[in-house]
C-alpha cells in the first residue's frame, strides 16, 4: 500500500487500480470465525457423535461399536411411536393456546398499551427471571388436588368436558394430559407473544385507517389487513413454542403421570437411566426429521415468503 | 351514484379540534361546493389535516358537525362515511396486488363482481398493466396512482387528498397535477386537497382557503388570494409581496392618499381591508411583479398618477425570463421587483439609483396591527406564525 501512495500514476484515471485494502475483503470471514467455530463444536460435533451412536450395538460393559445397525431406528419408533404422537398433540395443543392467549395480549402492547408498553413487556419477559423448574414446579402448587383453581374448574363444569375430552380424569387436574398441556402453555407463551407482539408493532397504523376509510369494519380490518400482516409473526411465534415443546421433558415429567410420557421423556430415560445410548440417539434423530419434515409442509402451507 | 342528490356540499359548522389545551382547529365554518376542488393551503401544524380527518371521520371533533349534502355524518365511523382518502403515505395494502388493493372497497360493500369496475379504474389511471404487482414493485407516482384509484373506484361524495403529492419528486409532481385535475374533471367528485404548497393549490383548486393557527384566514379563487389578500400572512404566504408601513394622509373620493417615508402613494378604498382614519396606519402592499423600475435620471419618463418610490439597487439575481432586483429604499428595506427581460436597461446594476413606479389600482392595503413578515419563510416568518398561533 505505501508504494501506491509514493508513486501514484501522474494524470491517470487508473481504471485498472487494484483493490487498495485487500485484507478488507477477510474481515467478514474473520468476524465469522467465532460463530463457526462454535458451531462446529457444539452442534456439528455432537451431531455426527450421535448420528454414530445411533448406528452402534454393543452394551456398556462390552462398549458400543458402529455395526450400521439401522434397525435401532425402527425398533424405537415401533416401541415409543405413543410418546411420538403425544408430543405433537400436547405442543400442538399448547401452541394453539399460546396463540389463542397471547394474539389479543400482543395486540393490546402493539397497539393499545400507549406508555404502558414497555412495562407490559418486561412483565411478560419477568417469568424469565425465575428457573425453569421452579415455574413449573409452582404449577403443581396451583393445579393441586382439591385446591382453588381444581374447585373453581370444577364447578363450572370445565371438568366435566376435559373429562370427556380425555384430558382430565375424575377430579384431578395434575398428573392429566391438561396439566402438562397447561404446564407448555405457561411456559413458552412469551416466546408466542414476542414475535408476534414485534410483526403487529411493525404494521403502520395508517394502514388500519385506511381500511377504515374503505368501509371495512374493525373486524373485517382485523381480518383483511391486521391478521395477514402479522402472519410472519403466527409463524414465527409458533414455530419458535411447537419446536421446543414437542421436545419438552419438564412438564410431563413434573405435572404428568406416566401416562403422560412425551418423548422428550423417553429420551432422558433412555439416556441416564437405562443408558440403552443408541435407541436415544435414534429417538432423537427421529424427533429432528418429524420435526423439520412438519415445519417445511406448515411454512410452505402459510406462504409467509409472500409478504414484505 | 355520486350525482344522485343534488345537495352534496360539505358543510363543516362551528367545527374545532383540541388536544388537551392546544386548539390544533378553532371553531370553523365552511362550506365545499359539490363537484368544486377545494384546497385546504397552509405550513405545517395549521391545523388543515386535522380538518380533512375530522371530514374523513378519522378524528373526533370537539365541538360542531360535518354534513354531506342533507346528513349529518358527525356521529358515523369512517366505514360508513360516502367519503374516501389518498393518504399522504398512500397506506396501500402491502399484502395485497394493486389489482385486490383498488377492489378493496368495493368488495368491503359486498360487491362481488369487481372485475370491470377495477379495470376501468386502472386503466383511468394508466395501470392496467400492473395489477398483478404488489405495491412495493411500483414507483412512487404509481403507488400515488392506485391510492387515487382504491379510493376513486368508490365514487365517494367527496374525494380527500391528504398532500397526496407530497413524496413525489419535483417533475412528477406538476405531472401529476394535472392529471389530478383531469380526473377530477372527469369523474366530477368533490375534491378535498391538503397541501402547503403554494403553488400546488392554486394550480390544481377552483377554490383555496388558507389555514393559519387553526383558523381560515382568507378563502377564495387562486386568482383573488394572490390580488386581494386580506391579511400580512396570504399576502407573504401565496408569492411575494412587498409591504410598506404608511399614514392615512386624506382620502379623495374613492381612493385614500398615505404618506410613506416622504412620498405619497396612492390606493384605491375598495382594495383596503383596513379600516382607515386619518393619521392612522396601514400596510400598504404590492406585488414584485406589478412594479417597473427606472434608473433615476429617466425618472421624468414615469406617467402621472403612479405610485412612485425612490431607492438603490442592492441586488439582482437574472434568472431568464425575468430579473430580479433587491431594492434598498427608505420606506422597505428589501423591496423586491421581478422585471421582464425585454428590454433590458444595462445601467440597472447594484448600486444605481432607481425610481419604482406602479398603477395604484395593483395596490393593496392591510391592517398595520400585523406582524410584517407572518407566512414568510424565514426564520422571522415562522416565529411570526408562531406567535399568532399562540
Amino acid at each position: 500500500m505505501s508504494t501506491l501512495t509514493e508513486a501514484p500514476p501522474p494524470l491517470a484515471p487508473a481504471p485498472e487500480r487494484k483493490p487498495p485494502r485487500r485484507r478488507g475483503r477477510l474481515v467478514p470471514y474473520w468476524l465469522l470465525l467465532p460463530g463457526i467455530l462454535w458451531l462446529l463444536v457444539f452442534f456439528a460435533l455432537p451431531m455426527v457423535y450421535q448420528a454414530s451412536t445411533s448406528v452402534q450395538t454393543g452394551s456398556l460393559e462390552e462398549g458400543y461399536q458402529v455395526t450400521w445397525h439401522l434397525a435401532t431406528y425402527w425398533d424405537a419408533l415401533t416401541e415409543y411411536w405413543p410418546q411420538f404422537l403425544r408430543s405433537v398433540l400436547y405442543a400442538g395443543c399448547a401452541t394453539v393456546l399460546c396463540l389463542i392467549l397471547g394474539y389479543p395480549l400482543a395486540y393490546l402492547i402493539a397497539f393499545r398499551a400507549g406508555r404502558w408498553r414497555n412495562v407490559v413487556l418486561i412483565l411478560v419477559i419477568a417469568p424469565f427471571f425465575t428457573s425453569f423448574l421452579i415455574r413449573t414446579l409452582a404449577w403443581k402448587t396451583i393445579l393441586a388436588d382439591g385446591g382453588p383453581v381444581v374447585g373453581a374448574l370444577n364447578s363450572l363444569g370445565v371438568l366435566d368436558v376435559t373429562n370427556w375430552l380425555g384430558l382430565t380424569a375424575g377430579d384431578r387436574v395434575l398428573a392429566t394430559p391438561l396439566a402438562v398441556i397447561c404446564g407448555l402453555t405457561y411456559n413458552f407463551l412469551p416466546f408466542m407473544i414476542l414475535p408476534l407482539y414485534a410483526s403487529l408493532e411493525r404494521i403502520d397504523q395508517r394502514l388500519h385507517e385506511a381500511a377504515g376509510d374503505l368501509y371495512a369494519t374493525p373486524f373485517t380490518t382485523f381480518r383483511r389487513v391486521t391478521f395477514p400482516l402479522s402472519m410472519p409473526g403466527v409463524v414465527s411465534g409458533t414455530l419458535l413454542t411447537f419446536i421446543p415443546a414437542s421436545g419438552d421433558y419438564v412438564n410431563a415429567d413434573l405435572l404428568g403421570s406416566t401416562d403422560t410420557r412425551m418423548i422428550g421423556n423417553v429420551i432422558q430415560t433412555q439416556f441416564l437411566r437405562v443408558l440403552d445410548y443408541p435407541t436415544a440417539a435414534a429417538l432423537s434423530f427421529i424427533l429432528m426429521a418429524a420435526i423439520l419434515i412438519m415445519v417445511t409442509v406448515y411454512i410452505r402451507k402459510a406462504g409467509t415468503e409472500d409478504l414484505v | 351514484m355520486m350525482t344522485q342528490d343534488a345537495g352534496g356540499d360539505v358543510r363543516l359548522s362551528g367545527i374545532s379540534k383540541k388536544y388537551g389545551s392546544f386548539t390544533a382547529v378553532h371553531p370553523l365554518d365552511l362550506t365545499v361546493p359539490q363537484g368544486s376542488f377545494f384546497a385546504l393551503l397552509g405550513a405545517s401544524g395549521c391545523g388543515k389535516t386535522t380538518t380533512l380527518r375530522m371530514i374523513a371521520g378519522l378524528e373526533e371533533p370537539s365541538s360542531g358537525s360535518v354534513s354531506l349534502g342533507d346528513h349529518d355524518v358527525t356521529a358515523l365511523p369512517p366505514y360508513k362515511r360516502p367519503v374516501n382518502t389518498v393518504f399522504q403515505s398512500y397506506a396501500l395494502f402491502p399484502h395485497l396486488d394493486i389489482y385486490e388493493n383498488v377492489a378493496f372497497g368495493l368488495r368491503r360493500r359486498g360487491i362481488k363482481s369487481v372485475k370491470k369496475q377495477v379495470d376501468t379504474m386502472l386503466e383511468l389511471v394508466q395501470l392496467g398493466e400492473q395489477a398483478r404487482k404488489k405495491p412495493h414493485q411500483l414507483s412512487g407516482g404509481q403507488q400515488q396512482r392506485v391510492a387515487v384509484a382504491r379510493a376513486l373506484i368508490n365514487h365517494p361524495k367527496v374525494l380527500l387528498l391528504d398532500e397526496p403529492l407530497g413524496a413525489l419528486d419535483l417533475k412528477l409532481r406538476r405531472q401529476m397535477q394535472l392529471e389530478l385535475k383531469r380526473i377530477q374533471t372527469e369523474v366530477g367528485i368533490t375534491f378535498i386537497h391538503v397541501t402547503h404548497d403554494q403553488e400546488e393549490a392554486m394550480t390544481m383548486a377552483d377554490t383555496v382557503a388558507v389555514m393559519n393557527g387553526g383558523r381560515v384566514e382568507q378563502l377564495g379563487s387562486p386568482a383573488d388570494l394572490y390580488e386581494n389578500p386580506q391579511s400580512t400572512f396570504v399576502a407573504n404566504f401565496l408569492g411575494t409581496s412587498n409591504l410598506i408601513e404608511a399614514e392615512v394622509d386624506t382620502k379623495t373620493g374613492d381612493d385614500i392618499v398615505l404618506k410613506a417615508g416622504g412620498g405619497k402613494l396612492t390606493l384605491p378604498g375598495a382594495r383596503c381591508s383596513a379600516p382607515t382614519v386619518t393619521g392612522g396606519k396601514v400596510l400598504v402592499g404590492i406585488r414584485p411583479e406589478k412594479i417597473a423600475l427606472v434608473h433615476a435620471d429617466d425618472a421624468g419618463e414615469i406617467p402621472a398618477g403612479r405610485n412612485r418610490i425612490t431607492g438603490r439597487i442592492a441586488d439582482s439575481s437574472f434568472i431568464g425570463v425575468s430579473t430580479q432586483y433587491v431594492i434598498d429604499s427608505p420606506v422597505c428595506p428589501e423591496f423586491e421587483v421581478y422585471a421582464q427581460n425585454v428590454d433590458r436597461d444595462l445601467r440597472l446594476v447594484p448600486g444605481t439609483e432607481v425610481v419604482l413606479h406602479w398603477s395604484p389600482a395593483h395596490t393593496f392595503g392591510l391592517d398595520a396591527a400585523q406582524s410584517l413578515l407572518a407566512g414568510t419563510t424565514g426564520d422571522a416568518g415562522i416565529q411570526a406564525v408562531g406567535e399568532e398561533a399562540a
